[in-house]
């Protein structure tokens, strides 16, 4: 996991990743969804497009269907979209948006998290990849970078809801056109909920080692 | 090592979209659908949307949605195919999503990731119980603010 050791150096962040950053939350936002032209094209949904009709009413999946081939059929309507969605989230990343977002994040993470700003990286980048997280975090107690008690901590925030962003982008699009609110609603719920779930666990954690010592 | 191609940067992301949702995301889904089908068929859907009401009541749901709340813990994929196929067979609306939507992700594939992060990251194994507990914890106060914050 060595190769890993750049991501915890303080490389200078492009500008590239400021604006990729901006940009790709303002795709997935549905904030151009109702704009026409060249400001569409900046739209998740837009770009995602439309399956043809079937006898002017229904898509390929058609009407009635259950079990597993509807299943199937279900599944295989999303696929474009999750190869979409994944698709602008690496051209993102590789312009440096998760760095720019670590940068973001670090002054807040002390007060919030109750972890070293050095953890940002792992931290953003457990929410695109849990595995790359978890890596990174291995990595970082390895070092001697985070104590035990900062790992158990942090463990909590990525165990509910691991590589949030992704799992929410490709799995959750099945549900978008089901919900009766704009989609980003549940993903900031969800976003509140884990840095709610990590503070529980340092309180639990503080709780816990009092005891010990009594 | 950032730099590279825009261009093979979108088809790298897309291939790993390709191989998520054909190798993670399908699967799980279509088994949802058959199990949904199979508890409807039986008639053990119906039991279980009567004998668990009284607790999904309070998240606002209806007693089978309990499906979608146990199938999430094992992968996020089948909580959601369980929610569409509720969708389909029209004993969950859009309200019942929106609410449960939270939940599934927070409580998402627990079973899953005790493995591919607590133990990836060598997290010691006596904090794993309140974990759980909190993966759980986030996805019931989730639920509770989207019914009464949100829908």
């Amino acid at each position: 996991m060595s190769e890993n050791s750049h991501l915890f150096e303080d490389r200078p962040v492009r500008w590239t990743g400021y604006v990729s950053l901006i940009v790709v939350v303002l795709f997935f936002s549905g904030a151009f969804s109702e704009c026409t032209g060249l400001m569409s094209c900046l739209d998740f949904t837009v770009l995602n497009g439309s399956f043809g009709k079937i006898a002017e009413s229904f898509s390929f999946m058609g009407k009635g269907g259950s079990g597993a081939r509807h299943g199937f059929l279900f599944a295989l309507s999303l696929v474009p979209g999750i190869m979409l969605a994944l698709g602008v989230v690496e051209v993102a990343e590789r312009l440096d948006a998760l760095r720019a977002a670590q940068r973001l994040l670090t002054p807040l993470m002390r007060p919030l998290m109750g972890l070293p700003g050095i953890a940002g990286l792992a931290l953003i980048s457990s929410m695109q990849s849990s595995d790359a997280g978890a890596a990174m975090t291995r990595e970082l107690s390895e070092k001697g970078l985070i104590s035990e008690t900062e790992k158990a901590i942090f463990a909590a925030f990525q165990f509910s809801s691991g590589s949030s962003i992704t799992v929410y982008l490709s799995m959750g699009i099945a549900l978008f056109p089901y919900l009766s609110v704009s989609h980003l609603v549940p993903l900031g719920v969800i976003l509140f909920y884990k840095v709610v779930g990590m503070n529980i666990m340092r309180l639990y954690l503080h709780f816990v080692a009092k005891k010990e010592v009594a | 090592m950032a730099q590279g191609n825009i261009y093979d940067a979108f088809v790298d992301g897309m291939r790993k979209g390709w191989k998520v949702a054909t190798l993670n995301m399908l699967p799980n889904v279509v088994l949802a659908f058959v199990l949904i089908k199979a508890l409807k068929l039986s008639g053990l859907l119906e039991l279980m949307g009567q004998w668990f009401s009284p607790v999904m009541s309070i998240f606002g749901l209806p007693g089978e949605a309990v499906t979608v709340l146990v199938s999430t813990l094992f992968s996020a994929g089948g909580g959601i195919g369980a929610a569409a196929g509720l969708y389909t067979h029209d004993i969950m609306t859009s309200t019942h999503m929106s609410i449960v939507m939270p939940g599934i992700f927070l409580m998402g594939a627990l079973i899953q990731y005790m493995g591919r992060i607590l133990g990836v990251a060598g997290v010691d194994s006596k904090h794993y119980p309140m974990l759980f507990c909190i993966g759980v914890l986030n996805a019931v106060l989730a639920m509770l603010t989207m019914k009464w914050l949100i829908v």
